[in-house]
């Protein structure tokens, strides 16, 4: 195995600060021009919080902080210098910084802030509207504080945790009175950032400049940032040896294509900077189905998968194994002590015969759809791959293959699926993105959620009990708790954790500098020379 | 005479737009209507969820929350006002994105056609003119081992062949982006985009014009007028130009019409080889994300130029061949 | 009555047009091909295999339809069933003779069970194009008036869609699996055969035997499927090369784009699963590509065998 760990990776990540950089000579201006490969019909941040959107949009519009690998709490202040949750968790105050100015020229002040959050993010945000639903108010006292008043008691962790992703800051002048979901200024960007939103040429390629009058001095390095569509998944590999392109986030170039690349002159690959942006690949079981019901079969089913041949040969080492509801990476949430289900297709046969689905004459216990999620080629993957794992135990599997929205309609709105493959993304807290996935009583149409009838009184508890718990401890113990039980219950089998991978021409400075490296601002991105 | 043929021909044609688009139309729309997930759905996928009552009022913002019947009929009464709507994937007039990409489609397909036409026809007449031949059949046997490739996979290698190992040309894209060029070098910046495409392209349909002109000319050597030609000494090239190669161009200029629908299907997987933001790789985008709109324009705009397309071949037959249509009804 | 003789001149155009790859001219078509064929079965046979083309498109064709045939003697087993590391290069490992993938699925198998599914979507495909062509094409041209100008107004519609994006389309809708990869492929090809049928048989409806028939009193549709059809099939039966060959390559595109059935191994998914590593792995996708650029290659060599055929033997009559 030459690909490097996860693990090891992630010792690298932790070490990259201390790095002596300055030793190497950084050159102002130049264009960087990288892959991407989707273009969001609606840019803003504050509105949609999707890694396509953040990916160009978190250069020119910026959060009140920004995650890092070391400081307080895990972040870096942005727009707001300083924050401090109220003991009782009804507020929250944020300093935030002056003389910054909006693309336009405006002055960047509180009012936005305010506006911001009352009137986008708990609107209008996919997900800011579940975080910030108990915003009640938020005072400006002065043109650089603001207090965020909640109606109910609210964890300071939980805001903390999602500033980075979910506390974009849009302009008010720009703004207010208008609809804000058709406001032209969602393809227009205007920010703060330290580039400017310059056009957007659809199928072709959306270019930034050069923010000159940046709140932080000398930033950005860059002159231009051209983000050029390559819809084929070879295409961001060629192009980057070609040297059309300098820099491809999000494993544009195919995981399997990087132990080649990896050693073309002139070409870097990172493997961090997206720890803030941990997806897991799990297996969606539906509860509704009567074989599925049984706890013995989904049991049978975690036994039945080679995590470890997974990781290798699917996700090509660049990925862990997992067992949880919660990555590894986040220390303070992820509960290590929760019930493994090794390889053991003995042991999963033994729970299929005692469940009472015995072999038929050819083989066969029962047979199930299997929905693979269209979404990653390594989900898609792990499909062909799983329905070989359930042959194995006696369970025949038919691929069921559908594009992105049938997909979505089939499992989270019509639950018309046994199993599916899934890739839910963490966020950074439980509150976010996990209890989504275990909470019952959902509508159905609620996509990226329990739409396959996992019920459990205990779960719904204990969801309900740490959404009003402000204490970190409190809520940490209540987390780990929940993800004793999911796990416990298979209520959805967790097989491994994958971020993604950065392929760069050895000439960019500052790759991959932070957990959510991919989606901040890139102030301090250059070319050497 | 001539005026007349193209006068009728012309009206036939117009005359049978209407229909034509109409059943376009209503197969599109009940195409993307009957499938499974809509525009709402592809969206979320998008951007990571959200919950029942951000769906619910994406549905109805985007009129989604209407049956197919009512949104037909809005579609079409807007349509007769030539308003093609809103594309909920971009998030801009449909007229505006399939304008933006009609011209690179039909520079790719305009070029790769010549190329097919030029070097298949080339070709056929170095066949036809000894059928049977050894050459004949190296040509022929190479010609039709290229269109047994798969576009894509021709693509992929002449790729990784002419712009990564050796830097000669752009692997992708349609011209070098916000290069600012003006004028005839950015004509020269999209002409060395268009070389790799438009040969994945155009050598696949190559063999279908070379087969053509050689089968052709080899069914002509045996006709009458032609053994008459050859009796009274004419020889060698001038025979092969002046009438098997002349005659044989019919079967070809009608091939053009023909192709011209398949080649804007084979342009869908060459434009996302290429990344060349095109009309086909539109249409796919479209489906993809549930954008009707947006696939009913794509559909009606490749329609109107297979069309006009076909159009042109049949006044190019009428008047090519004499004995056609000759007023005698057959 | 102008309209009339409108209708038939462009008929007549159309039918030339629309047959450019069959090289006989239209009035050279010998009648009761069917007939003779079965008749002198074994004298067409044989002039088929005396042209060169004729010979060498039948033995690869029956090598591959062969193997297909015998896919699962050859290779016992699920091909989808991982059986080794993955990403051994040919010759490697002689339990893999060609290698394996990248989840370690056996190359050989997969091409051996490849050309099974390859082949019959292929020719089901043709198959069921020709069927709706043949029909179509035959109620259009044989009842003529409205039902005529609705079919052929369809048709006229689904030619000026490309047809690869039609099926797409219908396959995004329909979901990837090889019935409705069959069909998809099916819709994008119907409309030349109906095209041509109509054309044979608007030129065969006015002969004696049709006036024969009606005097005996059988039914229009009776005369047009029992005494017509069979002598319009002949430049229709001789699509089916192309067709089938173009649904080669429409299913290979089809799954490059991720449109290919999940559950079955077809040479165009294993190009596609392989292009991913095609720098590194050629083999994965050079392999199968070389089973499809065979089998075009056979279809379209007998294709012209058999056009050749049909050429030599007019020239003996």
């Amino acid at each position: 195995m030459t690909a490097p760990t996860r693990r090891s990776l992630l010792a690298g990540a932790a070490a990259l600060p201390l790095l002596p950089r300055a030793a190497i000579a950084q050159r102002r201006g130049g264009r960087l021009t990288v892959a991407a490969d989707s273009e969001p019909p609606n840019l803003n941040p504050a509105i949609i919080a999707s890694n396509g959107v953040f990916f160009v949009a978190s250069k020119v519009i910026e959060p009140l902080a920004e995650a890092a690998y070391t400081g307080k709490d895990g972040l870096a202040p942005r727009l707001a210098t300083a924050w401090e949750g109220a003991p009782d968790g009804r507020s929250m105050a944020f300093t935030l910084r002056q003389g910054v100015t909006w693309h336009d020229g405006r002055p960047f002040t509180s009012a936005d802030v305010a506006f911001s959050a009352l009137e986008v993010w708990k609107k209008h945000g996919n997900l800011g509207r579940a975080v910030f639903r108990n915003l009640e108010a938020v005072e400006t006292p002065d043109a650089h504080t603001a207090i965020f008043r909640f109606a109910e008691p609210t964890p300071a962790q939980l805001i903390r945790n999602a500033l980075p992703a979910l506390t974009a800051v849009v302009p008010k002048h720009l703004y207010e009175g208008t609809d804000i979901m058709r406001n032209p200024a969602n393809q227009k960007l205007v920010g703060t950032g330290p580039f400017r939103f310059a056009e957007w040429r659809p199928g072709e390629y959306t270019r930034l400049v050069r923010n000159p009058t940046y709140w932080q001095q000398d930033r950005p390095h860059l002159n231009e940032i051209v983000y050029r569509v390559l819809p084929d998944r070879a295409a961001a590999g060629n192009a980057l040896e070609a040297e059309e392109i300098q820099l491809a986030a999000f494993s544009a170039v195919p995981l399997a294509d990087l132990d080649r690349i990896a050693k073309v002159p002139g070409i870097k690959v990172y493997s961090n900077g997206y720890e803030g942006l941990t997806y897991q690949l799990v297996v969606e079981i539906n509860h509704r189905r009567k074989e599925l019901s049984d706890v013995r079969v989904r049991r049978a089913i975690a036994h039945a998968i080679d995590r470890d041949f997974v990781v290798r040969a699917i996700f090509r080492g660049y990925a862990t194994t997992s067992q949880g509801p919660v990555p590894k990476y986040d220390r303070t949430f992820h509960a290590p002590d929760v019930a493994g289900y090794g390889f053991n297709p003995q042991r999963a046969n033994a729970l299929l015969d005692e469940a009472g689905h015995p072999r038929g004459a050819d083989g066969i216990r029962f047979r199930l759809r299997l929905l693979p999620a269209p979404f990653f080629n390594e989900t898609r993957q792990f499909g062909d791959y799983l329905r070989q794992a359930l042959a194995a135990i006696g369970i025949e599997a038919t691929i069921v293959s559908n594009d992105t929205p049938a997909h979505l309609r089939a499992v989270y709105t019509d639950r018309a699926f046994d199993i599916t493959v899934a890739s839910p993304v963490y966020r950074g807290d439980p509150a976010i993105s996990t209890t989504i996935l275990f909470q019952s009583g959902l509508p159905a149409g609620v996509p990226f959620a329990n739409q396959y009838g996992y019920e459990n009184a205990e779960v719904d508890t204990i969801i309900r009990q740490a959404a009003a718990t402000i204490d970190d401890a409190e809520r940490v113990r209540l987390y780990r708790a929940l993800q004793k039980q999911v796990t416990d219950d298979v209520a959805l089998v967790n097989v491994a954790e994958f971020s993604f991978i950065t392929v760069a021409r050895d000439n960019v400075l500052n790759v991959s500098n932070n957990p959510r490296w991919a989606v901040s601002n890139w102030s301090d991105v250059g070319f050497a020379g | 005479m001539a005026d007349h043929r193209a006068f009728t021909l012309l009206r036939r044609r117009l005359l049978g737009v209407v229909p034509v688009f109409a059943i376009v139309v209503l197969g599109a729309f009940a195409l993307l209507e009957s499938a499974p997930g809509d525009a709402v759905d592809a969206y979320l996928a998008g951007i990571g969820g959200g919950d029942a009552a951000q769906v619910a009022a994406l549905r109805a913002e985007w009129g989604l929350d209407q049956g197919p019947l009512p949104r037909f009929l809005a579609y079409l009464s807007a349509l007769a006002r030539l308003d093609l709507g809103w594309s909920s994937a971009f998030g801009r007039p449909v007229l505006d994105v399939v304008l933006a990409r009609l011209p690179n489609t039909l520079l790719l397909m305009g070029m790769a056609t010549l190329l097919a036409l030029s070097l298949g026809s080339l070709l056929g007449i170095i066949c036809g003119a000894r059928p049977g031949s050894l050459h004949d059949r190296t040509i022929s046997l190479a010609a039709i081992a290229i269109y047994a490739m798969p576009g894509f996979w021709l693509g992929l290698v002449l790729i990784v062949a002419f712009s990564v190992e050796r830097r000669w040309l752009p692997s992708g894209g349609i011209e070098t982006v916000a290069s600012g060029l003006t004028g005839w070098d950015r004509a020269h910046d999209i002409g060395r985009h268009l070389v790799l495409p438009v040969l994945a392209l155009g050598l696949v349909y190559m063999a279908l014009y070379l087969r053509l002109m050689r089968d052709g000319m080899a069914e002509l050597w045996a006709q009458d007028f032609v053994r008459a030609a050859r009796a009274r000494g004419m020889a060698g090239a001038r025979l092969v130009l002046r009438h098997v190669a002349r005659n044989a161009l019919l079967p070809v200029v009608t091939m053009l019409g023909l192709q011209s629908a398949s080649m804007l299907g084979g342009s869908v997987v060459i434009e996302s080889v290429f990344a060349i933001p095109g009309l086909g790789r539109l249409a796919s985008e479209a489906v993809a994300r549930r954008d009707t709109p947006l696939l009913l324009g794509v559909m009606l705009l490749s329609a109107m130029v297979v069309m006009l397309v076909n159009l042109l071949v049949d006044l190019a037959y009428a008047l090519l061949d004499p004995r056609v249509g000759s007023g005698t009804g057959g | 009555m102008t309209s009339k003789q409108d209708s038939s001149f462009s008929e007549e155009k159309e039918a030339k047009r629309l047959f450019p790859l069959d090289a006989a001219p239209p009035g050279a078509r010998s009648e009761k091909f069917f007939g003779s064929f079965f008749q002198k079965r074994t004298s067409f046979l044989f002039r088929l295999l005396a042209t060169g083309e004729g010979l060498a498109g039948l033995a690869l064709l029956s090598a591959l339809v062969a193997i297909a045939l015998a896919a699962p003697f050859l290779a016992p087993g699920d091909p989808l069933a991982i059986k080794g590391d993955p990403l051994l290069r040919p010759w490697q490992n002689m339990a893999h003779p060609l290698g394996t993938d990248r989840l370690g699925r056996d190359v050989l198998s997969a091409l051996i069970h490849g050309a099974r599914t390859t082949l019959l979507v292929a020719v089901s495909a043709a198959a069921a194009a020709l069927g709706i062509g043949i029909t179509i094409g035959t109620i259009a041209g044989f009842l003529g008036g409205w039902v005529d100008e609705v079919l052929m107004r369809i048709a006229e519609a689904f030619q000026t869609v490309p047809a690869f994006l039609l099926t797409l389309a219908l396959i995004s809708v329909t979901g990837p699996r090889v019935p409705t990869i069959v069909l998809g492929i099916a819709i994008g090809a119907w409309m030349q055969p109906a095209r041509i049928t109509r054309a044979e048989i608007l030129s065969l409806r006015e002969r004696d035997f049709v006036a024969a028939a009606r005097v005996i009193g059988m039914r229009p549709l009776e005369i047009a499927f029992r005494e017509v059809l069979p002598n319009a099939l002949t430049p229709v039966v001789s699509l089916a090369a192309v067709i089938v060959a173009a649904a080669v390559l429409i299913e290979a595109a089809l799954s490059f784009l991720g449109f290919g059935d999940p559950n079955r191994v077809t040479w165009g998914s294993m190009i596609a699963e392989g292009r991913t590593v095609l720098r590194r792995a050629p083999f994965l996708s050079i392999i199968p590509g070389i089973g499809l650029v065979m089998t075009v290659l056979a279809v379209h060599l007998t294709g012209q065998g058999v056009a050749k055929a049909l050429r030599t033997r007019r020239h003996m009559a």
